[in-house]
């Protein structure tokens, strides 16, 4: 990976990009009921916290469609990167035994496993910023899907939408303790795939306390 | 490779029949087709007559009822919880739904997709027979209160490989013979005969100057073609053996040597260095280590323990019996005749070892020899409830004899006893801590002298006396003679008869023994030892229960039932108005029972203590649920036995 590349102001825009972009512009009705709605639920593991120099080790991803976790659409993707993140690696236990996949790539079978789904993920802007940093090069500037962040709805289904943000202790909503709250046990945590899976199965849960709440279609649930 | 996710849904399948019974590859095709959905408490998943799904289901976490609706409502027909299989009905036939199935509690539940599992269930005959055998929920199990001991299987459930779905052990373990016993052609029958006898072998392969086989004879040839034709004993083997035999290569596979005894009704065959009657004797098989080798049925290894008097490989059977309980254990075979097996197992090994001991003594006593006598088996297994190789308890009773025999049966029946005994010890039963053994002189005695010791007992109830009496009065005759069993049974019917005041005793003792829960409904934990903070199932749960039995049945004066669930079967009819109470005790007693041996097999050891700590939640309440008669059977025996006037 070259990077000069990302000092440009914008790289050209690769075929299958254009293909994604065109089919993510398609909205989804806001009358449609969960069990009609088609989510993937990500997470990324990355050399560290900052997105300017750190960068993606690998991407786990599964879909939710029926509101039931699809596992066969389950998907581990190691990313061949010309940096080792010394932390990362204690951290995640990436060895780098893992098959890896290219820059180019993990962007051509990203965009096609996104298409136009609602994004999932918990503090999915870390993750999001992350991708989009990667695919700069292919001339991606941002994800157009719709985005669901679950430790933003565990927040919105227990104080409201209206929250005073400066009141809500932070530390209730990360993924460890929603899990112990919610009685999901870890596995696998700090895997890309691990953490999607229980962000996946979190995320079951927090549709049902929506639904409970009122929240039951795509337009309340995209507030 | 599958990936993380993949791999976890796998491993949670794989701790549960029937995907226990699938291999890698086949468990990551089903796992990676799976679709997990949340359900909250009350969410309906189908309805009875709604068409079949292209799933069947598995509880992830939390619980599913089946229901039925009834005219007076829902009953509740079964309760799925983690890893339990339900909707298979539609796996297997394609039918709408018999029952209803809605969310107890908030569940995960996976989706497994019926066309998938359709062509492993095609391939893999044990999956295809899991389900044929019915053990998977859902299809109409009717339980009743306490005998929803299928959540039992899953406190102790142990994640080990099955074993006894195979018709055929490992086949390392068959056992072919390298030393085969041969002799030369112009030997005579008798001599023939006597070298079989000597070596305690039912063939002898006659061979040539090289050690190539000419023939065979066997036992049943002696039989046939010798005595029942009064053929010359000096005749030699070679006009009487089986010409033309059939050999095999020494290194051929079990399954072909195998067929090829079944195609030819062999019941030895021989093998040789090349396959062929031209290369020497190396080897010789039998239908009996054939059946040695299959599988573990009942039948097979009582068979198979009534055609041996080698101490290895009597441990070897009833080490083996110990697989098939573990299996019987986990699929909910019912426990009065898991009992009754192992009873029988362990009744025909001391059978054997009583042969083995007079093989071994009779001789030196040739003036004992018409003097009846009897081994019992006393405690546990005199009630047949002994499932574990837990501790032996034992005596010998003998008829009585003249003063001038006296010394010497007392020395030959003490010969006798040790002898079981140290049989039994090779086959993994402990010996008695509290040495209440046939090795004891104390309890190797003639019909007198034990007519003496339960009259004492039951006219002077010390301590000591109580102790024993739960442990002797439950003896069951194993070898020997009966007869003699039966006159000491009626001498004890007389006694207690006479002495009613032994009953109150024994009442007493009943009433006394520790309470299985705290004050704050907690389970009473040892408070020291070894068994710190552990629960003590047999004295707190199961012995209180075989009291109460005996207790009972005794004061109605049945003195012949001596295993526990009987005797509260017995009860429920003499006693129709506590009936209910009585059948719940010994449902609680087989619930016991079970999870002690589970633990046992799973610990590797006698089972007896059990961590509260370890139990879910349901486990521990389906344990508390077995105490319930404990306490309401006590309060009877307290009122009826006058215990507060008794006591005082």
């Amino acid at each position: 990976m070259s990077w000069w590349l990302f000092n440009r102001k914008k790289a050209n825009q690769k075929s299958f990009v254009k293909e994604y972009l065109e089919k993510a512009k398609k909205s989804i009705p806001n009358i449609r009921s969960f069990d009609q709605l088609s989510f993937v639920v990500l997470d990324t593991e990355t050399t560290g916290l900052n997105p300017a120099e750190d960068h993606i080790l690998s991407f786990g991803a599964v879909k939710i469609q029926g509101e039931k976790i699809q596992i066969a659409s389950s998907v581990e993707w190691y990313l061949n990167s010309t940096k080792k993140g010394k932390e990362a690696i204690i951290i995640h236990g990436l060895m780098g035994n893992e098959k890896k996949v290219s820059l180019e790539n993990f962007s051509i079978q990203l965009l096609e496993y996104l298409g136009n789904n609602i994004l999932v993920g918990h503090h999915l802007g870390f993750d999001l910023e992350m991708l989009q940093k990667a695919l700069r090069p292919v001339g991606l500037e941002r994800f157009p899907n719709p985005c669901i962040d679950t430790a933003q709805l565990a927040i919105r289904i227990d104080h409201g939408l209206m929250v005073d943000r400066n009141r809500i202790n932070f530390k209730e909503y990360t993924l460890d303790f929603l899990c112990q709250r919610f009685k999901i046990k870890t596995h696998d945590r700090h895997t890309a795939g691990g953490d999607a899976f229980l962000t996946a199965s979190l995320f079951l849960k927090l549709l049902k306390l929506a639904s409970k709440k009122g929240i039951d279609n795509w337009g309340l649930l995209n507030k | 490779m599958a990936n993380v996710i993949v791999n976890r849904v796998a491993e949670f399948l794989k701790s549960f029949p029937p995907f226990s019974f699938l291999g890698k590859e086949e468990l990551e095709i089903v796992a990676a087709s799976v679709e997990i959905k949340y359900f909250e408490k009350d969410e309906r998943l189908f309805l009875q007559g709604e068409p079949a799904q292209p799933h069947f289901f598995v509880v992830k976490d939390g619980g599913f009822a089946l229901t039925e609706k009834k005219d007076s409502g829902e009953d509740i027909i079964e309760y799925c919880d983690q890893g339990d299989v339900f909707g298979v009905l539609a796996l297997l036939g394609k039918r709408p739904y018999v029952l209803n199935a809605h969310a107890a509690e908030d569940s995960l539940l996976y989706f497994v997709p019926v066309s998938v599992f359709e062509s492993i269930l095609n391939q893999n005959s044990r999956v295809a027979l899991y389900f044929a055998a019915g053990f998977a929920s859902g299809q109409v199990v009717v339980r009743q209160d306490l005998s929803q001991s299928q959540k039992a299987r899953k406190v102790f459930r142990n994640d080990s490989s099955d074993h006894s779905l195979l018709i055929f052990s490992d086949p390392s373990v068959i056992k072919i013979s390298e030393n085969v016993l041969t002799a030369n052609e112009n030997l005579n029958i008798q001599e023939a005969a006597k070298k079989m006898a000597f070596e305690e072998v039912s063939s002898i392969v006659i061979v040539n100057d090289q050690n190539h086989p000419k023939g065979i004879i066997t036992d049943k040839d002696l039989r046939k073609r010798v005595v029942a034709e009064g053929v010359s004993l000096a005749t030699p083997v070679s006009q009487l053996m089986t010409k033309n035999i059939i050999v095999k290569k020494s290194d051929s596979s079990f399954s072909d040597l195998y067929l090829c005894m079944i195609k030819n009704r062999l019941h030895h065959l021989v093998l040789t260095k090349d396959g062929t009657i031209h290369s020497s004797v190396c080897g010789i098989i039998s239908d009996h280590d054939v059946l040695l080798s299959m599988g573990n049925s009942p039948a097979v290894l009582i068979h198979a323990l009534l055609n041996t008097l080698d101490l290895g490989e009597m441990k070897m059977i009833r080490d083996r019996a110990e697989q098939m309980l573990r299996y019987y254990l986990e699929n909910e075979v019912a426990m009065d005749f898991v009992a009754s097996v192992m009873t029988e197992i362990n009744d025909v090994i001391l059978t054997q070892a009583n042969i083995i001991a007079q093989k071994k003594h009779a001789a030196d006593y040739p003036e004992l020899e018409k003097v009846k006598y009897c081994f019992l088996s006393l405690g546990s297994e005199g009630r047949q409830e002994q499932l574990l190789r837990t501790d032996q308890d034992n005596a010998i009773l003998y008829d009585d004899v003249p003063d001038h025999l006296k010394d010497k049966a007392n020395e030959y029946f003490l010969k006798i006893g040790s002898e079981i005994v140290e049989v039994l010890i090779h086959c993994g039963v402990s010996p008695c801590p509290g040495d209440i053994m046939a090795s004891n002189p104390k309890w190797v005695q003639p019909l007198s002298k034990w007519k003496e010791y339960f009259s004492d007992w039951i006219l002077k109830p010390t301590e000591e006396a109580l102790l024993n009496s739960s442990i002797f009065f439950d003896y069951r005759p194993i070898a020997g003679s009966k007869l003699l069993a039966d006159l000491l049974t009626e001498h004890i019917y007389e006694e207690i008869g006479k002495k009613h005041f032994f009953l109150n005793f024994l009442a007493k003792n009943a009433y006394m023994n520790p309470a299985p829960l705290g004050f704050f409904k907690g389970f009473v934990v040892e408070k020291s030892g070894e068994h710190r903070d552990q629960f003590d199932i047999k004295a707190r749960a199961m012995m209180p229960l075989a009291d109460l039995a005996r207790l009972l049945i005794f004061s109605h004066g049945v003195i012949k039932i001596n295993n526990t669930f009987k005797r509260f079967e017995k009860l429920a009819e003499l006693e129709p108005v506590y009936q209910d109470l009585f059948i719940q005790a010994g449902k609680a007693y087989e619930i016991l029972m079970r999870m002690r041996a589970l633990e046992g097999l799973q610990q590797g050891n006698n089972g007896r203590y059990i961590d509260p700590e370890k139990l879910g939640k349901l486990q521990k309440q389906l344990l508390k649920n077995t105490f319930s008669p404990i306490s309401e059977l006590q309060e009877i025996v307290r009122v009826r036995f006058q215990l507060d006037y008794f006591l005082k």
